[in-house]
């Protein structure tokens, strides 16, 4: 159930930058980690950035998402910016939050990331309720929800897709299945072979799809985001996906079979469609390179901003938690 | 400009580190990304890459254990 | 204006809290179990009439999903709506909790301001029904234990009806609890659209003896006990808290400091409840002051029973209190 559109040259170059600044920044959280700069429990989606890429390039600055914990890329590639997000990741009063949520719950409105939670599952119920007042509102908006295969096991997946399918809300579920689910391998956790099978339960389209493949992961993203715009209801996307490093950074990935990860390396996705934009004549060595130097040169300023930065008050702990006194 | 090498805290649960040998010896020339030290846990050995460019001072012995943001070296 | 000796039932003073809330402000949307009038309008009626008037766009009976409930309402909340969720009962919160208190509990703060959710949940529950240990619950105490929530209820259909509209129009998340034997209670009618505010207690009953913090139906009891004591010659103070969290410590600091007596009376299990917490402050601020022990009236650490022996003996009575008030008084 693909749209028949493939996406244009601007499309696809526009999709390669979103996907390797979301690249970018997690190396340099990588490396700022390993050499003890920024110290944070960290989550990398690294291997897993075409998905949002896809998606983001199909959603306007008024749509918005939920994400999780494993979200880094979804909230780059929707438009977060980035010395909030590493002043957040510092903890430091410039964050998105003030410091005061952390990695695991940026929150960025104005580029419409309304949410990233820590529980597994949690994006999906929150997902719908900002979808269902734009159905009462009848304001033309989508809001995606960002999730991992667990999520699809946890009972929040099942009420969501239940409650979205009767209202026909427009939500667009986007299931980041990268096999594992912390330490459990998806087939050990997950009665289903696919995910995308469990749409028919809620009678919603579901769409198994290579989440690594731009063209095929961007028709999947505009099928179900232009279905959820023209009031149709929800999707259930399963973009298959790989992750590079572990649950937590720092894991050693003793669970996996050997060679497993080796090979997801060795097919990196980013890389893969860097050659092939070059190939196709979309774009040149030297346009990309240069994007790409731009880009890791605005990710180290941000994080140099962000660790010169100050921390939050003391105030601060008793702000936010009610409403301001009016 | 000198660079702290630093006891990283990698996972949950890390608050000190073994510092199993130094994969590179000391006053030698190291650029930023070269392999610099394993770094041991209950599990297994991870290298650390260097954080900058410089000549390499170590401070901290290895087959040691250190506190998570302890200085073990200098790059010069 | 109305006529203030008209006299309505609480179900009355909540239908027409919301009813008029989502006359005034269109934002305002009800979601719950059976809410809607095809499912006759709520296990008690109390949204009756309120799809027909409205929509059924605006007014939805749901699937029964509460942790997808109370996540629809965070997330039209966060978007600038005003949802009014129902649950159908407090114990079925439980489902929820992840939403509550992970989520719509935390979200201003972990967004650092940048995201509210100005959620109201309705929750039914009490004893006194035979439903036994898993509809009856009050669970306040739970909730008021996590900071970003506010936490509402009732002594009287009038104060239903101000203070749900308080909780509709406040910005934060507001657990409304309402109790299943007081919803049939009738009491003079409220001024139309007049908000009662949240945070402030009410000196229902002034008396220069004793007071007696409590809130809800036991408000009622309470000034029942107050009533038999006078005649006695003992005047009790009777503070109707009306926000449990966060409760005005003003007022009852400044009440106990009077009477130099306080004795907290709830119908939620006595141990690690609301009360505790309150008698833990008043000690703190007021040590040399107190006349006697701070005292608690709360049930039993039981399930609610079912056998309606055990089940009156497990809720707060008048003999309850009086009892407590005569130790006090000691």
């Amino acid at each position: 159930m693909t749209s028949q559109d493939i996406p244009n040259k601007e499309i696809l170059v526009d999709m390669y930058k979103k996907s390797v600044l979301a690249k970018i920044n997690d190396e340099n959280a990588r490396r700022v980690i390993m050499n003890g700069s920024l110290p944070m429990i960290y989550y990398s989606p690294r291997g897993q950035e075409i998905i949002p890429a896809a998606v983001s390039v199909n959603l306007s600055d008024e749509d918005t998402i939920c994400t999780i914990y494993r979200g880094m890329h979804d909230m780059v590639c929707k438009g977060v910016p980035l010395s909030e997000l590493w002043g957040e990741y510092a903890g430091k009063a410039t964050g998105t939050c003030k410091g005061k949520g952390g990695p695991m719950h940026i929150t960025h409105p104005s580029s419409g990331c309304m949410l990233t939670t820590g529980i597994v599952g949690s994006s999906l119920p929150i997902a719908n309720g900002l979808a269902l007042s734009y159905q009462i509102r009848k304001e033309n908006k989508v809001c995606v929800a960002y999730f991992g295969d667990a999520a699809s096991n946890i009972g929040a997946f099942h009420e969501a897709l239940n409650m979205a399918s009767i209202w026909k809300l427009p939500v667009v579920f986007v299931c980041q299945n990268n096999r594992y689910g912390e330490h459990t391998k998806f087939e050990k956790a997950t009665a289903v072979t696919k995910i995308s099978d469990r749409a028919a339960a809620y009678d919603m389209p579901g769409i198994h799809v290579d989440g690594n493949d731009p063209v095929a992961m961007y028709q999947a993203a505009k099928t179900a985001i232009d279905r959820a715009r023209n009031g149709d209801g929800p999707t259930l996307i399963e973009a298959m996906t790989f992750r590079f490093f572990g649950h937590v950074f720092g894991d050693q990935d003793g669970y996996m079979d050997k060679g497993e990860k080796a090979q997801a390396m060795a097919e990196d996705p980013v890389p893969k469609f860097r050659a092939w934009l070059i190939e196709q004549d979309y774009s040149s060595e030297q346009e990309l390179a240069e994007y790409e130097a731009a880009v890791d040169k605005e990710v180290k300023s941000a994080i140099a901003n962000a660790l010169a930065a100050p921390w939050p008050d003391m105030d601060e702990l008793n702000i936010d938690v009610l409403a301001a006194a009016q | 400009m000198t660079t702290k090498i630093l006891m990283p805290k990698i996972g949950f649960s890390m608050s000190e580190g073994k510092l199993a040998e130094w994969l590179v010896a000391d006053g030698a020339q190291v650029k930023e990304g070269d392999l610099l030290f394993a770094l041991e846990s209950d599990k297994s050995v991870q290298d650390v890459p260097a954080p900058g460019s410089g000549t390499l001072k170590i401070i901290a012995p290895a087959d040691g254990v250190y506190d998570v943001g302890a200085i073990l070296g200098e790059l010069v | 204006m109305e006529s203030t000796n008209r006299q309505i039932t609480t179900v009355e003073a909540l239908n027409s809290a919301m009813a008029d809330a989502m006359a005034f402000d269109d934002n305002i949307i009800v979601l719950g179990e059976d809410v809607a009038d095809p499912e006759e309008g709520g296990v008690a009626g109390v949204t009756h009439g309120l799809s027909t008037k409205f929509g059924d766009h605006r007014v939805r009976s749901t699937p029964i999903s509460e942790q997808a409930i109370v996540g629809a309402g965070i997330g039209s909340a966060m978007a600038g709506m005003r949802p009014i969720v129902e649950i159908m009962m407090m114990n079925f919160a439980t489902v929820a909790m992840d939403m509550i208190v992970n989520h719509a509990a935390k979200l201003r703060f972990m967004s650092g301001g940048q995201t509210q959710v100005p959620l109201t949940i309705r929750m039914a529950t009490g004893a006194g029904l035979s439903t036994a240990g898993q509809h009856a619950d009050y669970l306040e105490a739970w909730f008021a234990h996590t900071s970003g929530l506010k936490i509402v209820t009732y002594s009287s259909p009038a104060e239903a009806y101000g203070l749900l509209q308080s909780c509709i129009f406040d910005n934060d998340p507001c657990i409304f609890i309402e109790n299943f034997l007081a919803y049939a209670q009738k009491g003079d009618a409220p001024e139309k659209n007049l908000r009662i505010p949240l945070g402030k207690a009410n000196i229902v009953r002034p008396g220069k003896d004793l007071t007696v913090v409590c809130y809800g139906p036991q408000v009622g009891v309470a000034l029942a006990v107050a009533e038999k004591f006078s005649g006695e010659g003992i005047e009790i103070e009777v503070v109707d808290l009306r926000t449990i969290s966060p409760w005005d410590k003003e007022t009852v600091l400044a009440s106990v400091k009077k009477t130099g007596r306080l004795i907290i009376n709830h119908e939620a299990v006595r141990a690690f409840g609301v009360g505790a917490e309150i008698a833990a402050v008043v000690q703190e601020e007021l040590w040399g002051q107190l006349i006697s022990p701070v005292r608690r009236v709360g049930a039993p650490s039981c399930p609610v029973p079912y056998s309606r022996p055990l089940e009156l003996a497990f809720m707060s009575s008048e003999q309850d209190l009086e009892r407590e008030v005569r130790k006090t008084l000691e």
